[in-house]
């Protein structure tokens, strides 16, 4: 690891501008945290062009840290609402519901958070850690990343996030579907053909994967949340004794130790991330724990692990964004967009490029959750106040913000339109159970599944054996054989197990379609 | 570090505010009719992404007329279409010089060799004022190929990869050449852009590739990459040791270079203007410095000289492409 550049990074990091970023993006991160409904993803989407405003100031790395403040202070944030109301503010932070809203209920709301915010902060310095120390070697190994690789890996992504990802199989499959064809709209950059652009010069260089993704997480979320929360009453509960009793540390801290490594590990994953490292890690805790009865009846493991966890993971799925150029999740795709507006390209040449961005934004991290927990205690009283702006208020605001700011990324009427295209769709993708991530990761990952795949196919001279016998892409193979295999496996064991039992000789595959198709 | 440490939120509803402005405001500014020139804000799209060197050049030379000219010339990116959205734009306009563009010669002679008849930008639609400069493609060598001349290239016991930076560029052109002239056996790998084809440059996944001196030159001199051929008229001042193709024995000239661009039918007078507001501009330290900073050769020559360059090249590469039975819209 180049130490001087990890060092430089921090006085990259204490400049006054980085730093007040820095604070901007987290208080952000821990404000939408709260509001439930608008995520990480969906305020990064409307604050794009404040991004992209500070990056034409000469502010490229202040920029990043705001966006990346926004996705890891989301993860404080949504603790507080699942605690306090029992309405979560995060996906990520669902499971923190079950115990969290218990113990607030034995009058120990503050130890929930007290503990969750302690999780949070080592499950985040722990992934920090490994970034700092893993992200070098990785970008290491970048170069030998060729078409490939980018091939091979991209397509695990798209199929880990179908697969993989919380809600309906089905439904993220038919999302994922519908975003690997919107990447073919555009001049192919191949042959220079053009494909599905209906002879407009606007459609000749692709969909803009900004403008989609503004369209379905900005506008989308702001109408959705428009319906969701009309005239919801919020009554939080009362706030006593922050600090958790010395017995209560000591309960939770394996728990947060599980909890970070299950969340680094996860968040890594193409696919991964917070939502998916904080339900493992509830399930973990309830396997290793004594009394898993206790759990859904106030235990604070059932805090302390998934907090941590999902912080952990916010952190760790920077990875494959910042040394290979690959998004794990909405997020990352966020970030990525937001990367490429400011005019940097995420790439493997980052980290040696742009030293100054890699290490400034892995550092602001450091300090960016130092912030979040010394704030995180005494702003609850505030952003729980916060919970009672009515979304009649709001809404015009964040989309006014969002269509001015569409504009300015490409000066493109043409664009606004798009946008509120992919809002109205992305409103009907929530109110008929379809989650846009997978269609906008699908969205990015499908153009470089297609390049990278025909680019081997030059490099192979048509031989597809190729992707087998390199190493790494060998090895994504064999991920992707068994993220097809396995529900396949599950399905005969479940057929063979149902056909034992004599009283439901009917059809299982069926069965198992209907369990996929309802939730 | 920078001057102001307003709050975000702040900066960027100037920011938002101020672009949005600039955007409805291309009917009104500019016009000469009061014999003033210019007498409003002064649009200037250009076709590629911030930060790249078509759109670094169109700002320098905003500035530069911004200080000779007085009033405000912002430069707005409207990528896409390798710079024909831009073009499409600025042929659109009304020609009294309210709406003015550096844009790149590939797109008029090389571009419309690899699309169909219907997306060709044509120069017919524009008035040329002034030349800009000049910005060379280099072939380089990754360090794993063992390629350190064309020479070499004869030895090579499998067809030789070449990544270019996409479909209808001069780097692409370059290459496709370069292996066709010398009867090299030869697979172009084209990628999105400059970047990712030296990456793969650098990690040895594809044996060669055309890239811009700029891009290029940092990995030269580091040593991480060989330099095989220019494909300029002459050497390049920043790369003295490389060959140019014809030094080379290959009948190869590929050049990008940039010009001032105003819709066809604009006033003389305001083009005039234009043109010697850039002259004026060129001569400041400033101006050369940036050049020498961005591996940029300068081409100051008028308009007449550079259409006609225009036209020749046009019809060069035509030929060649016929003559050597290549489709740059075919890398599959």
């Amino acid at each position: 690891m180049d130490f001087n550049a990890f060092i430089d990074g921090f006085a990259v990091v204490t400049q006054p501008t980085n730093l007040m970023y820095c604070l901007i993006g987290v208080l952000i991160g821990m404000l939408i945290g709260v509001l439930p409904g608008l995520g990480p993803a969906a305020t990064m989407a409307i604050l794009l062009p404040i991004a992209y405003g500070a990056a034409s100031d000469g502010n490229q790395v202040a920029a990043i840290i705001m966006l990346a403040g926004i996705y890891y202070g989301a993860q404080y944030g949504g603790t507080i609402t699942s605690v306090l109301l029992r309405i979560p503010g995060e996906a990520s932070s669902v499971v923190t519901v079950f115990d969290g809203f218990a113990l607030a209920k034995q009058g120990k709301a503050g130890t929930a958070l007290g503990i969750a915010a302690i999780g949070s902060f080592v499950g985040a310095t722990v992934s920090i850690i490994g970034l700092t120390l893993l992200g070098p070697i990785v970008a290491s190994y970048a170069l030998d990343f060729g078409p490939p690789e980018y091939a091979a890996l991209a397509l695990l992504g798209v199929l880990l996030v179908a697969t993989v990802g919380n809600g309906n199989t089905v439904k993220a499959l038919v999302a994922a579907a519908i975003g690997l064809l919107l990447a073919t709209v555009g001049s192919d950059s191949f042959s220079s053909a053009d494909r599905f652009t209906f002879n407009t010069l606007e459609l000749q260089s692709g969909i803009d994967f900004v403008v989609v993704a503004m369209g379905l997480f900005g506008v989308g979320e702001i109408l959705y949340n428009l319906e969701e929360r009309h005239g919801k009453p919020h009554v939080p509960a009362a706030i006593a004794n922050i600090w958790p009793s010395r017995k209560d540390l000591k309960q939770s801290s394996p728990a947060i130790a599980r909890g970070s490594v299950i969340g680094f590990f996860l968040g890594v994953l193409p696919g991964g991330g917070a939502v998916m490292a904080s339900l493992a890690a509830y399930a973990a805790e309830k396997k290793v724990a004594k009394d898993p009865s206790r759990f859904g009846r106030g235990a604070i493991e059932g805090v302390a692990g998934p907090e941590s966890a999902n912080n952990a993971a916010a952190t760790s799925s920077f990875i494959p964004l910042l040394t290979i150029g690959i998004p794990a999740n909405a997020s990352m795709a966020m970030l990525y967009a937001a990367l490429l507006v400011v005019g940097v390209a995420p790439g493997p040449q980052l980290i040696d490029e742009r030293p100054d961005l890699f290490w400034g934004v892995v550092n602001s991290m450091y300090i960016g959750n130092l912030i979040l927990l010394a704030l995180s205690i005494p702003l609850v009283g505030i952003f729980v106040k916060i919970l009672r702006v009515r979304p009649a208020i709001l809404a015009p605001i964040t989309a006014l913000i969002t269509i001015l700011g569409v504009y300015t990324i490409n000066n493109s009427v043409f664009d606004i339109f798009v946008m509120i295209a992919f809002g109205i769709v992305g409103y009907l993708m929530k109110k008929t159970g379809f989650e846009p991530g997978p269609m906008v990761l699908a969205f990015v990952l499908g153009s470089l599944v297609e390049s990278s795949f025909r680019r081997s196919m030059l490099l192979f001279e048509g031989d597809p054996t190729g992707f087998v016998t390199r190493p790494i892409s060998g090895v994504i193979i064999v991920f992707i054989v068994m993220v097809i295999a396995l529900p396949v496996i599950q399905l005969v064991l479940r057929r063979r197990s149902s056909s034992n039992t004599p009283s439901d000789p009917s059809n299982p595959s069926e069965h198992h379609d209907q369990e996929a198709g309802v939730r | 570090m920078r001057k102001h440490l307003s709050l975000g939120a702040v900066a960027t509803f100037a920011v938002v505010a101020l672009t949005a402005c600039g955007g409805v405001q291309n009917t009104a500014g500019g016009g000469s009719d009061s014999g003033e020139y210019p007498s409003g804000a002064v649009e200037m799209p250009v076709g590629a992404s911030a930060g790249g060197s078509s759109d670094l050049i169109s700002r320098q030379v905003s500035q530069g007329l911004s200080a000779e000219l007085g009033g405000s010339f912002p430069v707005i990116n409207r990528e896409g279409a390798n710079g024909a959205l831009a073009a499409a734009e600025v042929a659109q306009a009304e020609p009294d010089g309210s709406m003015i563009s550096v844009q790149n010669a590939s797109l008029f002679a090389i571009t419309p060799l690899a699309v169909g008849e219907d997306e060709v930008t044509s120069i017919d639609d524009f008035d040329v004022v002034q030349g800009v400069s000049r910005d060379d493609y280099v072939l380089v060598a990754s360090k794993g190929s063992g390629f350190t001349s064309i020479d070499d290239f004869a030895g090579a016991d499998k067809k030789i990869t070449y990544g270019t930076t996409g479909v209808g560029t001069g780097a692409q052109l370059a290459c496709a050449l370069t292996f066709n002239v010398n009867e090299t056996p030869a697979e172009a790998i084209p990628f999105d852009g400059g970047a990712p084809a030296l990456t793969a440059l650098l990690g040895d996944q594809v044996d060669t590739a055309c890239l811009q001196v700029g891009e290029a030159i940092e990995n030269i001199e580091a040593g991480k990459i060989t330099p095989i051929t220019v494909f300029g008229p002459e050497r390049v001042e920043f790369l003295p040791d490389v060959p140019t193709a014809q030094e080379s024995g290959l009948d190869v000239e590929v050049a990008q270079y940039r010009f001032m661009t105003v819709p066809k039918g604009t006033p003389q007078d305001v083009q005039d203007a234009i043109a010697e507001a850039m002259q004026a501009t060129f001569e400041t330290e400033e101006y050369q410095a940036f050049n020498e900073q961005n591996n940029l050769t300068p081409m100051e020559i008028s308009g007449d000289e550079v259409v006609a360059q225009l036209e020749e090249d046009t019809q060069r590469y035509a030929d060649l492409v016929e003559e050597y039975g290549i489709d740059l819209g075919d890398a599959s």
